[in-house]
């Protein structure tokens, strides 16, 4: 008795701690620069992405999602496994852009992260 | 940023952590100290194989929901894609390796072949050498074996005391005392030694102190603080409760109570080490 209550006690400081940490999981673990770099204000649209990784890493997952619409998940994604990662945007228009990745490293961890920008009006 | 698949899986992770280690520390326990055991010796050996079993299916859940995790949302349980990115990742020889020891774990506490136990208890360690960290580092040489070494005494320990748990039940209480104090004079040479191996894997692995206001440092030393406290219950039960077992049948209830404590704050070092080591990197600060 005493041990399940243990046990369900790990599940739940399992949750807290998940919780806890959150705002620190924002900062980017991996990732060492981007282009668009994290919260730039841009005046043109990119055409591209290009994730910079501090080891090399295969990406897995890659999604746009601009204001609070719905997230678009980007495709093709690169194949190679490598530390600089470039992938084609759609045509963006003038708003602010969040984009989340998800990259499987070398040491089989699969690693989360986002970056913002925002295209000015013109 | 969090998905289900990531809550899930630390999830997972946390409970596999848990019983496999429970798993492997029973099999360690019944090696050193199975000839002492009479009447507990078959409730332990139990106890050890449903924790291998739940170990076993909570490993593969958390395998399952690999290929979710690298997809961001759960369809990726059924993409053959990210199915054939997770096969070829360490996350699979680690899976492999860390099913092969919680088996023989299993088949040796079952066959009560002490031995077998042991080395499933060794393979079921050996598999955390295989992804992580550890895998990367230009230190794998120092670090694997330091893992080893801090993994299996964690697993003693924590397999003891459900060990004892069951022992300070169904033996006589000269029976169970003479266990805990057998557990107690090797523990106490072991035990600081996973202090020390995790320091010296926190000497190789971290990029400075600066690594201590970041996530995975703050981890780090909420990992330690439980580690002390669990140093001070352990205390408690060797040099007070531990030696009136035999003489003072109302020790017994202290004692099953600190053990049971110990048993969830082992349990809450888990937990942080199976969020720790999935969602940060200390080269990361």
């Amino acid at each position: 008795m005493k041990i399940q209550a243990g046990v369900a006690l790990s599940a739940l400081l399992a949750a807290l701690v998940l919780l806890a940490w959150s705002s620190g999981a924002r900062a980017h673990t991996h990732l060492e620069k981007s282009v668009p770099a994290n919260g730039a204000v841009l005046n043109a649209a990119p055409e591209n992405i290009v994730l910079t990784f501090a080891e090399p890493a295969r990406l897995t997952a890659l999604s746009l999602r601009k204001n609070s619409e719905p997230a678009q998940k980007l495709a093709p994604l690169p194949s190679a496994t490598a530390r600089e990662l470039t992938v084609a945007l759609p045509r963006l228009t003038p708003g602010k852009y969040v984009v989340s990745w998800r990259v499987l490293s070398e040491d089989g961890h699969v690693m989360p992260g986002d970056l913002s920008f925002t295209i000015a009006a013109q | 940023m969090w998905t289900l698949p990531d809550i899930l899986s630390v999830i997972c992770r946390a409970f596999s952590f848990v019983l496999l280690l429970q798993a492997a520390g029973t099999a360690l326990f019944i090696a050193a100290f199975g000839r002492r055991a009479t009447d507990s010796l078959a409730g332990i050996r139990s106890f050890g194989c449903l924790s291998a079993i739940g170990a076993l299916l909570f490993v593969v859940a958390h395998y399952i929901l690999e290929p979710a995790r690298m997809a961001g949302d759960m369809s990726g349980v059924l993409d053959p894609a990210m199915q054939a990115l997770a096969l070829q990742s360490p996350t699979a020889e680690a899976f492999g390796t860390r099913l092969l020891g919680l088996v023989v774990i299993a088949l040796g506490l079952r066959l009560a072949r002490p031995i077998v136990g042991v080395v499933g208890a060794c393979l079921a360690a050996l598999a955390f050498t295989l992804v992580g960290h550890t895998v990367v580092s230009p230190h794998r040489a120092l670090l694997a074996p330091l893992l080893l070494v801090h993994l299996l005494i964690a697993a003693f320990w924590i397999g003891s005391l459900g060990s004892l748990y069951i022992a300070s039940i169904r033996e006589a209480p000269a029976v169970s005392a003479r266990l805990t104090a057998a557990f107690s004079a090797m523990a106490i040479w072991l035990v600081p030694c996973i202090f020390l191996a995790g320091v010296s894997m926190t000497a190789l692995l971290v990029p400075g102190l600066r690594v201590f206001l970041q996530p995975y440092g703050e981890l780090l030393l909420a990992k330690t603080t439980l580690f002390a406290l669990l140093l001070g219950l352990a205390a408690l039960n060797r040099w007070k409760l531990g030696p009136r077992l035999a003489t003072d049948s109302r020790a017994v209830d202290g004692f099953r109570r600190t053990v049971a404590i110990e048993y969830v704050l082992v349990c809450s070092v888990l937990t942080v080490t199976a969020v720790m080591t999935m969602f940060y990197s200390p080269e990361a600060a």
